[in-house]
């Protein structure tokens, strides 16, 4: 693991501008990409970080579409995407959300979860929880086959009952399982919402935040 | 007659720098001290390490030596840290683990590590086909997935799935709680 050297990078990177001359490039990137394909990143960077869009999930991105071999334009489109996506979530979280929550969203908006849902959640469940492993759920067992709405009620019931991250994990595994062995995604994730509203670990921190 | 003071000095030179082991959890469990007192009692603003400073230099002497030890163990301890420390967030151990009795070669990638395809690799201990490794992770959420064989992309089957595959390959999501949450 060589994760300080990596974020040096991406820090790197983002304080010299990664796409910028060759000299204040981020290593990792080097050569790799052509000069269209930065130009179009960087001003793309700039715009989120003038809008007050975190970069570094669009940073990654970028490293993400190197790694896997994809070319200069489509990962242009990916990091655009991205933006817009965190940029949705942003505008209906506000400025309380962190990058952590906002990566966690746009992965739901990117999975299809209107953006109003996630503000709704966030709005029900307080400032101080943070969303970013429901959010993660969420886009999980909408990619699954969970239908949006019954996803983001399953999501809003369990934040609402006062699920913890464990509780909703374990709902993940469950809704995963049932779906592996053959249930309707729909049918499972409605089941299985049931029984973790009600378990005994949901309750306390209901009571706690009340 | 022997002089006394001297040879208590060599004594106390001598424990010194006796070398001392730690176990393993030392550094984190001296960072985990550290932020929480500092979250706790670190005054809003700078003037509050102005203040800490003028406070200091009322102090005796040796009052300032033994400060001078405190930081000097602290600041070995955070230098000692700083590979398992990203920008403030703790590292948390998180083992990723493939059952792939037919690889050769595993490795896992993503954001924790800025996607370098040969920085953490699986082993298969009695090669029984169970890849494991385990790796600091920083708190956050974090997209990932393995490179079997080195070209071929699969996504934890154990994790939730990353949406989208905005580069036609999976991926899975990673959520890591930080120590103080």
């Amino acid at each position: 693991m060589r994760s300080r050297t990596a974020r040096g990078f991406l820090t790197v990177a983002l304080l010299a501008g990664a796409f910028g001359s060759a000299e204040a490039q981020d290593p990792r990137i080097g050569n790799r990409l052509d000069a269209p394909t930065r130009k179009a990143l960087s001003a793309l960077v700039d715009s989120a970080r003038a809008s007050g869009v975190p970069v570094e999930p669009l940073m990654e991105k970028v490293y993400q579409g190197l790694a896997m071999g994809a070319d200069g334009p489509r990962i242009v489109v990916a990091v655009r995407k991205l933006t817009v996506e965190m940029a949705n979530a942003q505008r209906v979280l506000g400025t309380v959300a962190t990058t952590d929550e906002l990566k966690a969203a746009a992965s739901a908006v990117h999975a299809g979860v209107p953006a109003v849902e996630l503000g709704k959640m966030k709005k029900q469940s307080g400032l101080r929880r943070s969303l970013t492993l429901p959010f993660t759920v969420l886009a999980d067992i909408v990619s699954r086959g969970v239908p949006v709405q019954t996803a983001a009620n399953a999501i809003r019931s369990l934040v609402g009952a006062g699920a913890r991250d464990r509780d909703i994990s374990e709902f993940q595994r469950n809704v995963q399982v049932d779906i592996e062995k053959g249930a309707q995604p729909q049918a499972a994730a409605e089941t299985r919402v049931k029984g973790a509203v009600t378990t005994p670990s949901a309750r306390p921190e209901k009571r706690e935040q009340e | 007659m022997p002089d006394w003071s001297r040879t208590s000095l060599e004594l106390i030179v001598q424990e010194l720098q006796r070398p001392v082991r730690f176990d393993e959890s030392f550094d984190r469990r001296v960072m985990v001290a550290v932020r929480r007192s500092y979250a706790e009692r670190r005054p809003r603003g700078a003037a509050g390490w102005i203040g800490a400073a003028v406070h200091m230099t009322r102090r005796p002497a040796y009052a300032a030596a033994l400060a001078a030890g405190v930081v000097a163990v602290v600041t070995v301890g955070m230098l000692r840290s700083r590979p398992e420390t990203v920008a403030g967030n703790e590292s948390i151990p998180v083992q990723f683990v493939l059952v792939a009795p037919e690889a050769r070669s595993v490795t896992v990638v993503g954001d924790f590590n800025n996607w370098g395809l040969g920085d953490t690799a699986l082993v298969a201990e009695n090669h029984n086909g169970v890849w494991s490794v385990s790796a600091p992770v920083p708190a956050g959420v974090h997209r990932y997935a393995f490179l079997v064989n080195g070209k071929q992309w699969v996504a934890d089957p154990t994790a939730p799935r990353a949406a989208g595959d905005d580069f036609g390959q999976p991926s899975s999501a990673l959520v890591v709680e930080g120590s103080a949450e």
